[in-house]
């Protein structure tokens, strides 16, 4: 059995309690003694009093201080006031480094545009979708050379195909091209296509060679013939060539040592 | 007649491109046909059934839709997302509107013809209003959620049936929300997991929707409940193509295994008045798919992936039981796509997108008749000339000394110098040729290779003089009045005075090329014209039309001949008149003036003009008459038309030099084995 001490700690834990609000530096330690004072063995009470005693021994010299509450909460709104403050600074500052970047951008941008006035010709114009034909005089001038720069690019890139843009302007001498999204027509034409590959030929259609097809009389016939294409013409037409090629030029050397 | 020569050539690879769609006009009688590589012809079907306009393809133009709008025009859509009017006067593409649908698979006009119905791959139908001289958009029905496969208007116009994968849709077409989606089974009474595809639907005016799948099923529904009234399982493949004939009594549908099946509502029993639809005759003249069907007042169209064209009348329809109720097939062109240099023997073939150059062979082997004798050089292929663009070439022409090369496509005209040194060929093409030229229907070089003759598709002919490395434009004859029937075709005589073009309805013109003026018009017939020649010499123009009259027109004179208007008077022999195909090619023979050489597809003609005519009672096709028979009867059955049918199937013959023909063959078999493959047969025991 341990034997019960009187605890200086009690006196002040109660003390603090009833105080009321306790400040909020001796909040721990009052909240430490309320819990330790609760129960009755002493093998706790022990350590306390040491931390007691050390505490009381730095604070036996002073009183107490006595932080009021008002102090306290003003302290606690200048600290969150400072934090306000810094993440404020913070976002504006990341705000103008953006303002900055786009501005940047936007003049790197205008930097490979056309100049403001042809742009403003284009998209006023709109891309007209009723290709006229090519009767009139001028416009057949025109259809020439839109023909003529389309078979260029043509050439160029087979794959790239350009939309073209009703002519705009006065002066004659350059043609506005305008790629629309000419990848996404063609994509769409590929998947219609093999759509209807697929459908009509892909797998699960009950398809046949032709040979096979043309073959089925001569298979039930009383005196059974071959198949409609039973030779194969296109089997070895380089190595029948190169044959070709050496008997001609064996019959030109035998005719040379023929007639020495 | 003479014994000949002949080179048989076979060596022409041509291929007719599949028919895809088929769409018939009533009021006249003509038939619009589009083929997979985008040409789209027009048949005239009164006048025997010929090929009298064409509008040439186009690479990315794969025409998923064809139909014929009020007043005669004709719209197409495709792939590309575009719809197109043609211009059947000019001959060409009047302008192209996109949809914004993506690529469009069906098109429908409205039954009163004004509005025109477009079903896209982005699973809306757009209503087009057709004004008078272009389309409108004007609204959006609902969107569905598969692709538009297939579109039929009710004849009032009320409601619209859209058939889709999977699922057909009911459209009311005042609102444009979709009033009734009927599912369609994938397999008939089973389950399948290939998807079914609508490929057809038709709407009669009683509210039967029927409608055709890739399961094989041909099923009535009903649109005003959206419930399935009867099922019809006909084929183990897909059936393509559905037609309703005008009186909607019967209709017509296609199927993938190359079958066609004619259905017909007749009453349940003799003398009540409850109809029902029956499957009653099934016509097998094709091996491969029936992609389009057609149903004319008298007959049954189809077409498919094996090029043939099939116009079958049907017996109870017709009126007078003649020859014309018979089964038209038409499998090869009605034009020539082969022209021939006859001093150097070269004959050139056009493609769609190249023109090849072959020289033929040569033999020093004598034999008797019937012979087939030895090549000592084979024929050469010496020139493979592809066309830049995408567009397909029109027509082209070699000249008769082999140094020039012309062909046309439809914004450019190209115009190539050959030069021959030993045994190579060099190429040079003329360049800035000028733009009046292009989209000619029609080029000719003159006899001497010196001026060059050009048919545009306005009506214009364009005369150009040739020189050495460039040429000059003479003159251009302005178009005459009178609309544009048919394609135009162009003479010239051998000694280079006269030429004479056809096509209008005006009639034949003959133009003085010395004088640079028109000099005569040959009275207009009411058929077109399908080969033209003048004769050396006596300057006979000779003109086959289409129902195979042929007449001879004297230039100099300005009158009919004595021999045409004695054949007139008498009349062809009823076979001569009962030919199929059109006469292609005429030319002549330069020592004897009384002979007329012309062929068609299945048969070449030496006419005699020295020799009596034939009358209805004689034999037409004389086999040739064996050596050991009297001269008597010799005499007695030899009449002026003298007929082989050895070389068949022609497709150009054509006489080089005094002793030698070159005929240019293309067996059936040969264009068979290069189509698509077909659906598989099974049959017992193999």
């Amino acid at each position: 059995m341990v034997q019960l001490r009187p605890r200086a700690s009690r006196i002040p834990a109660s003390a603090m309690v009833e105080e009321g609000q306790p400040p909020s530096e001796e909040e721990e330690e009052a909240e430490h003694g309320l819990l330790l004072g609760q129960p009755s063995s002493g093998a706790a009470a022990e350590p306390l009093e040491e931390e007691d005693e050390e505490g009381d021994d730095e604070f036996d010299d002073e009183a107490p201080e006595e932080l009021t509450f008002a102090s306290a909460q003003a302290e606690a709104r200048e600290e969150e006031r400072r934090v306000r403050e810094s993440v404020r600074r913070d976002k504006t500052l990341l705000k103008e480094k953006r303002k900055r970047r786009e501005e940047l951008f936007i003049e790197q941008k205008k930097r490979k545009l056309l100049p403001d006035n042809i742009l403003e010709k284009l998209t006023t114009a709109g891309p007209t979708n009723i290709k006229k034909p090519p009767g009139k005089l001028k416009e057949a001038n025109l259809q020439k050379k839109k023909e003529e720069y389309e078979k260029g690019s043509d050439s160029q890139n087979a794959k790239e195909r350009v939309q073209k843009v009703q002519f705009v302007g006065q002066n004659k001498s350059y043609v506005a091209l305008r790629l629309k999204d000419q990848d996404l027509r063609d994509a769409r034409q590929q998947a219609a296509k093999a759509f209807i590959q697929n459908s009509l030929y892909g797998p699960g259609t009950n398809r046949t060679t032709i040979n096979k097809f043309l073959s089925l009389e001569n298979k039930r016939l009383p005196v059974k013939k071959a198949a409609a294409q039973f030779l194969n013409n296109a089997w070895g037409t380089q190595k029948k060539q190169n044959a070709k090629r050496f008997k001609r030029r064996w019959m030109v050397r035998k005719m040379k040592t023929s007639k020495k | 007649m003479g014994e000949f020569k002949v080179h048989r050539v076979r060596f022409f690879n041509y291929i007719p491109s599949g028919i895809r769609c088929v769409a018939y006009n009533n009021q006249s009688n003509r038939l619009a046909v589009s083929r997979t590589d985008g040409t789209v012809e027009i048949y005239n079907l009164s006048a025997n059934y010929f090929q009298e306009k064409f509008f040439p393809g186009h690479e990315s133009r794969a025409t998923e839709a064809l139909c014929w709008a009020k007043g005669q025009r004709l719209f197409s859509a495709g792939l590309n997302g575009e719809i197109i009017e043609y211009d059947l006067q000019a001959l060409n593409i009047k302008y192209a509107v996109d949809a914004f649908g993506g690529p469009i698979w069906s098109m429908a006009v409205s039954p009163h013809g004004s509005q025109l119905l477009v079903g896209c791959e982005d699973g809306s139908v757009k209503l087009f209003q057709i004004t008078p001289d272009k389309i409108q958009f004007e609204r959006n029905f609902d969107r569905q959620k598969s692709r538009i496969l297939s579109l039929s208007w009710h004849p009032s116009g009320t409601h619209v049936a859209a058939g889709s994968i999977d699922y057909i849709s009911v459209f009311d077409v005042k609102s444009g929300s979709a009033v009734h989606k009927m599912l369609v089974d994938r397999q008939y009474m089973g389950v399948s997991k290939r998807k079914c595809i609508i490929w057809g639907v038709a709407f009669l005016s009683d509210g039967t929707v029927i409608s055709v799948d890739s399961a094989g099923k041909v099923q009535f529904w009903d649109s005003a409940t959206g419930t399935l009234v009867k099922n019809h399982l006909i084929a183990n493949a897909d059936v393509q193509s559905i037609a309703v004939s005008d009186q909607e009594d019967s209709f017509v549908v296609g199927t993938a295994e190359g079958t066609v099946f004619h259905f017909q509502l007749v009453s349940v029993t003799s003398n009540s008045s409850e109809k029902q639809w029956v499957r009653t005759k099934p016509f097998q003249h094709h091996t491969h798919d029936v992609r389009a069907v057609a149903h004319s007042p008298t007959a049954l169209i189809s077409g498919g992936t094996d090029t043939h064209l099939v116009i079958r009348p049907l017996m109870e329809k017709v009126e007078v039981k003649n020859y014309d109720a018979a089964l038209r097939k038409i499998t090869f062109p009605h034009r020539r796509l082969i022209s021939c240099s006859k001093k150097r023997q070269l004959l050139l073939f056009q493609f769609t997108h190249h023109l090849e150059l072959w020289r033929l062979g040569s033999t020093v082997a004598t034999g008797k008749n019937g012979d087939t004798l030895p090549l000592s050089r084979d024929a050469d292929h010496l020139l493979h000339l592809k066309t830049k663009g995408p567009e397909n070439i029109i027509c082209s022409c070699i000249s008769p000394c082999g140094s020039w090369i012309a062909y046309s496509t439809t914004s450019r005209f190209f115009l190539y110098r050959l030069n021959y040194e030993h045994d190579n060929i060099s190429l040079q093409r003329v360049s800035k040729m000028p733009a009046f030229l292009r989209s000619a229907l029609q080029i000719l070089f003159s006899e001497d290779s010196a001026k060059l003759f050009v048919a545009s598709n306005q009506g214009s002919l364009h005369v150009i003089r040739l020189l050495e490395g460039s040429f000059k434009h003479l003159h251009t004859f302005q178009p005459q009045s009178g609309t544009v029937e048919s394609m135009c075709l162009l003479a010239v005589s051998p000694d280079g005075n006269w030429l004479a073009s056809s096509g209008t309805s005006a009639g034949v013109h003959v133009y003085n090329i010395k004088h640079l003026k028109l000099h005569c018009t040959v009275p207009s017939y009411n058929f077109p014209v399908t080969a033209l020649a003048i004769a050396p010499n006596t300057n006979n123009l000779v003109i086959a039309h289409s129902d195979q009259q042929v007449f001879e027109y004297s230039i100099p004179d300005k009158q009919y001949t004595e021999w045409s208007r004695t054949i007139q008077k008498q009349g062809f022999h009823y076979l001569w008149l009962q030919r199929d195909t059109p006469i292609t090619h005429i030319s002549f023979h330069p020592k004897r003036p009384m002979h007329i050489l012309l062929h068609d597809a299945y048969m070449f003609c030496i006419i005699d003009k020295s020799l009596p005519l034939p009358n209805d009672k004689t034999l037409l096709y004389n086999p040739l008459p064996p050596t050991n028979e009297s001269d008597v009867i010799r005499r007695r059955t030899a009449h002026a038309f003298k007929i082989s049918k050895i070389y068949k199937p022609l497709l150009f013959m054509d006489l080089l030099d005094e002793r030698t023909l070159v005929a240019v063959e293309r067996p059936l078999d040969d264009i068979i084995a290069q189509l698509p493959p077909p659906i598989k047969k099974k049959k017992f025991g193999t």
